[in-house]
């Protein structure tokens, strides 16, 4: 049995275990007593919110039980927010305005230092303008938090000069190909501050991107930066296999790879997050709310076990790991991250013997940019804003909303702006979070969609756990094959209207009126001077450059930390040289189909 | 009402450009093209131009489409439309993609030579129809030898030579071998299907890239079964990363009603690439095949050598006695060597084969891991007497 068999058992016996100590609290006087007078105790920790209107609210909304048996099953079964098993949310507050003192007695919670969940994505044309859309999209912000896109031959790491990949130059995401282009991209930010922190959107060479970042950051602020650095890179391996299609070298060595990277920062770079386990993209390929989950959490649970079989301790690496989920307009989406962080606490803590650190399902959110369409583009605004209510309604650590218009382009700084503020709007201008965790959670439905989601989430491991866990289910193309009969599901019912689209197959024509403001575009000159600067690095660099691979090479062979041996080797090559130089080591990925 | 003549399913390549991976639009417009009665190439994502055009030439497919996400498709469109004219090549283009591909884009790219760009949101049934008015072109015949080597000759003589038409019998005039003395070796691979062919296919076409000096060549005629209704997903190529290359002529082709794994013109095909002289081995690769297939013939059949490739979970024993090709193939592979039973396998399969008094190899192989040890000795049993200094 696989570990994903395991979570499976585990999972059940909790359920068990919750039933019968209803049961028993139910039977057993002293029993009640103790849990009624924590319960009490509960409630009078609560401090006191009050509303501009003058109303006095608590900061946290609980149940009116009080029954010993229900008040129990609300507590074991994570209605409390920052506790196991972390339903309600990962912290005992998100999103909450500063309130009045805390009563004596009561630890701070991580999360209520002032961490705004807006995250800034951008990423277009050369370094230099994706920075300078991180300057004027964080200018307002207490935080900058610069989450980056990058373009094709950057992902593919095949770099600017590769054959055919010219118009590909800056589009869809920055190009960035050398260390220099890593320093350019975040110029003028101070990286070793806390109130800065980057991600970066990448997997396939994730370890060469992120080598360049740390020694780009060297440069600027001295070798002791590194246990400043805060972000994330995605790095997930796995979902790429099944869903996104950006994987470099086959699963083995990129497996191999990123553990030797996350084993590093674990080691050294205690504030970056060196894996983001992602759904999105697995979502955004076609999967169903479900599979979704299902895959994205039997990803993480295999990561967990590949690190641990390297020796890699669970609660080094156990809290440096973090997810990403899409949020779409499915009703699985009221409870579907609810369902993800009980599931992640209760595997890690009886499978993998997590502390509560490591238990603890850390959440990126993005809004689905598949759900966005371009007939009546206009309507993705209300789109985007009902699937940022889902996410906060789950309580996401950080959030970031897509664009109106985004089916069209890399988004204009108008609707990036219109995007970011309707978090603000959610979050600062309407009430509805700010002022008291568990507003909404509690009611029939989201109990009722959660315990379904958590069925058939359960389902699917097992199907998984049929074919050998995650990487025999790969092999067999179990997942890939699910989500594109997904994908095809979906398109069918979007043509024959069972999935409405409104403007386009209900209420609407279907035409697209374009969006009257330019498309964002680099101009051919522009991918001229990236190209030419790749050139010059490489031409510059020619002396060293066989060395420093040579060194790379003998590091893989020889089975030490890659990551650390990077770090070297981007001050002398370009991605392109280096993906290179691995691909002819450990070969080429085998796309599935 | 004249005689129409019978005219086979219209055959058209798809593929996601290079540096993009968002191929969930091209398979649910593959999938719908093969319902419809579409033979569809299907070449993968992340694909240069390069690469599009000569499996379009290659395949001699009437039309190309391409699904572009990622930006950069007016370059790239316009690229492959080089390519294609530069080859003479009267093959249509069509694409699509996100909202990325704006009307503006689009009226250039049209302009340009594309011929149809389909907008999000487009119903798939416009799709289908925009294909159902490309048909295939008649042919008269009878088909030439190309005096020099050119991926669209040899892709033009292998759909003539799929109609019927008679092959030319000589040599081409002017052709000159790499290796006059050394003749075409034919390798015929088959097997049940997963029992990963393909992959092995393409990691043997790697080795004989680097083996090989730069002027010789090898050709693929690879297959997939035809769905009741016609069409078919020439799936193949998506997977090999090796076998895209200059020096590989690889040509998929449906069974289009043909029981045993091959088509009914495959051993002609075969025959035509063998007698242009171009090409130091063609390898024949089936559809999934099962017990009773002895797909290249009895023996001595129309290949060289006969490679029968069964992953380890074959079932039991009993299963091993009632496998024909075991009788007749000169290699036996055991891939997927990581899994587990592969070591029972080989024992099995060694006690079937023992009593074979015609010289039979078995191999143990895991094609799908880099410079694996067993695809090596396999490549060296093959072509020993053709490498160099061997």
């Amino acid at each position: 049995m696989s570990s994903l068999g395991q979570v499976v058992s585990v999972i059940r016996e909790y359920r068990q275990y919750v039933q019968e100590e209803v049961r028993r609290v139910r039977q057993d006087s002293g029993y009640a007593g103790q849990v009624m007078s924590r319960w009490a105790e509960i409630k009078a920790q609560i401090g006191t919110a009050r509303t501009p209107t003058g109303l006095e609210l608590p900061r946290l909304a609980l149940p009116p039980y009080d029954e010993p048996g229900e008040v129990l099953r609300y507590l074991l079964e994570g209605g409390l927010p920052g506790e196991f098993p972390f339903t309600a949310a990962a912290y005992r507050e998100q999103y909450l305005e500063p309130g009045e003192a805390m009563p004596p007695g009561v630890n701070p919670a991580p999360a209520s230092s002032p961490e705004e969940p807006t995250r800034l994505f951008a990423g277009l044309g050369l370094p230099e303008d994706t920075n300078e859309r991180f300057h004027y999209l964080s200018r307002n912000q207490r935080s900058k938090r610069l989450s980056t896109a990058f373009d094709g031959p950057t992902l593919y790491g095949v770099g600017a000069a590769a054959d055919g990949v010219f118009g590909k130059i800056g589009e869809g995401g920055v190009a960035v190909d050398t260390i220099d282009d890593m320093e350019r991209l975040y110029a003028g930010f101070n990286l070793d501050q806390p109130q800065v922190s980057v991600s970066m959107t990448i997997s396939g060479p994730a370890p060469i991107l992120l080598a360049m970042y740390v020694a780009a950051a060297k440069r600027r602020f001295g070798d002791g930066v590194l246990a400043q650095l805060r972000g994330t890179i995605q790095a997930d391996v796995l979902k790429e296999v099944q869903a996104q299609n950006e994987l470099i070298f086959p699963v083995e060595p990129s497996l191999r790879f990123l553990a030797d990277m996350v084993d590093f920062c674990a080691r050294a770079m205690p504030r970056w997050y060196p894996i983001s386990i992602s759904g999105y993209h697995i979502a955004e390929a076609g999967a169903t709310p479900v599979q979704q989950a299902a895959y994205t959490l039997s990803n993480g649970f295999a990561y967990v076990e590949y690190f641990r079989n390297r020796g890699m301790e669970v609660n080094a690496f156990g809290p440096r790991l973090s997810f990403f989920l899409d949020c779409a307009l499915d009703i699985e989406y009221v409870a579907l991250a609810r369902v993800c962080r009980k599931v992640w606490a209760i595997g890690m803590r009886d499978v993998f013997n997590a502390d509560r650190r490591a238990q603890l399902l850390k959440l990126h959110t993005q809004t689905s940019g598949r759900s966005l369409i371009a007939a009546d583009w206009k309507n993705n605004l209300t789109r985007t804003a009902i699937e940022l209510m889902l996410a906060c309604m789950n309580a996401t650590n950080s959030c970031h909303s897509n664009a109106a218009d985004e089916p069209f382009t890399t988004p204009s700084e108008e609707y990036a702006r219109y995007a970011a503020h309707a978090q603000a709007i959610l979050l600062e201008e309407s009430g509805l979070f700010r002022h008291m965790m568990n507003t909404l959670p509690g009611s029939p439905g989201m109990r009722l969609v959660a315990e379904a989601v958590e069925q058939a989430v359960l389902e699917e491991f097992e199907s998984i756990e049929e074919q050998g866990g995650v990487l025999g289910a790969i092999e067999r193309r179990y997942q890939r094959s699910q989500i594109q009969a997904a994908a095809h599901t979906l398109e069918r019912q979007i043509y024959d209207g069972r999935r409405p689209l409104i403007g386009q197959n209900r209420y609407g024509n279907g035409e697209t009126v374009w969006p009257d403001h330019a498309m964002t575009r680099t101009p051919a000159a522009k991918k001229q001077l990236h190209l030419d600067r790749l050139n010059d690095f490489e031409k510059r660099h020619a002396g060293e450059s066989e060395r420093c691979l040579d060194q790379l090479s003998e590091a893989v062979a020889k089975g030490r930390n890659v990551f650390a041996e990077l770090i070297n080797t981007v001050e002398h090559c370009s991605l392109g040289q280096i993906t290179g130089r691995l691909c002819e080591q450990v070969g080429k990925f085998r796309p599935l189909v | 009402m004249p005689d129409i003549p019978h005219m086979p399913p219209t055959r058209l390549l798809t593929a996601v450009p290079i540096c993009d991976g968002h191929d969930s639009a091209v398979n649910t417009v593959n999938l719908e093209f093969i319902r419809h009665g579409f033979e569809v190439v299907y070449l993968g994502y992340h694909r240069p131009a390069r690469d599009i055009v000569r499996a379009a030439l290659q395949e001699d497919v009437r039309a190309v489409g391409i699904s572009s996400y990622n930006g950069g498709h007016v370059e790239f469109f316009t690229e492959v439309l080089r390519l294609l004219a530069e080859a003479g090549a009267p093959v249509r283009l069509f694409g699509g993609g996100g909202g990325t591909i704006t009307q503006a884009d689009a009226k250039i790219m049209e302009q340009r030579g594309v011929d149809r760009i389909f907008f999000a949101g487009t119903p798939l049934r416009e799709v289908v129809a925009y294909a159902r008015g490309i048909s295939e072109e008649a042919f008269s015949g009878p088909v030439e030898m190309p005096p020099s080597y050119s991926d669209r000759a040899l892709g033009r003589a292998l759909s003539a030579l799929e109609r019927g038409l008679p092959g030319a019998s000589a040599a081409p005039t002017g052709a000159t071998r790499v290796r006059p003395a050394v003749k075409t070796l034919r390798i015929g691979v088959t097997g049940p299907g997963g029992a990963g062919k393909t992959t092995l296919i393409d990691e043997l076409v790697l080795r004989f890239l680097h083996a090989f000096d730069s002027g010789s060549r090898v050709a693929i005629l690879s297959h997939d079964p035809s769905l009741p209704g016609g069409g078919a997903l020439l799936g193949d190529r998506a997977t090999m990363i090796y076998s895209q290359h200059d020096r590989v002529f690889m040509r998929s082709s449906a069974t289009r009603g043909q029981a045993g794994g091959v088509n009914a013109t495959t051993e002609c095909a075969s025959d035509y690439l063998v007698r242009t002289g171009f090409f130091e081995a063609v390898l024949i690769e089936t559809v999934g095949t099962g017990q009773e297939a002895i797909p290249f013939g009895a023996k001595p059949g129309y290949v060289d050598r006969m490679i029968l490739v069964l992953p380890p979970d074959y079932g039991s024993r009993l299963q091993l006695q009632k496998i024909a090709m075991l009788d007749v193939a000169d290699c036996v592979v055991v891939n997927k060597a990581d899994r587990r039973g592969a070591k029972t396998a080989v024992s099995e399969l060694e006690a079937r084969l023992r009593d074979r008094e015609d010289g039979v190899s078995l191999f143990l192989t895991q094609a799908n891991r880099h410079r694996d040890a067993g695809v090596d000795r396999l490549f060296e049993s093959l072509f020993r007497r053709c490498v160099k200094g061997a």
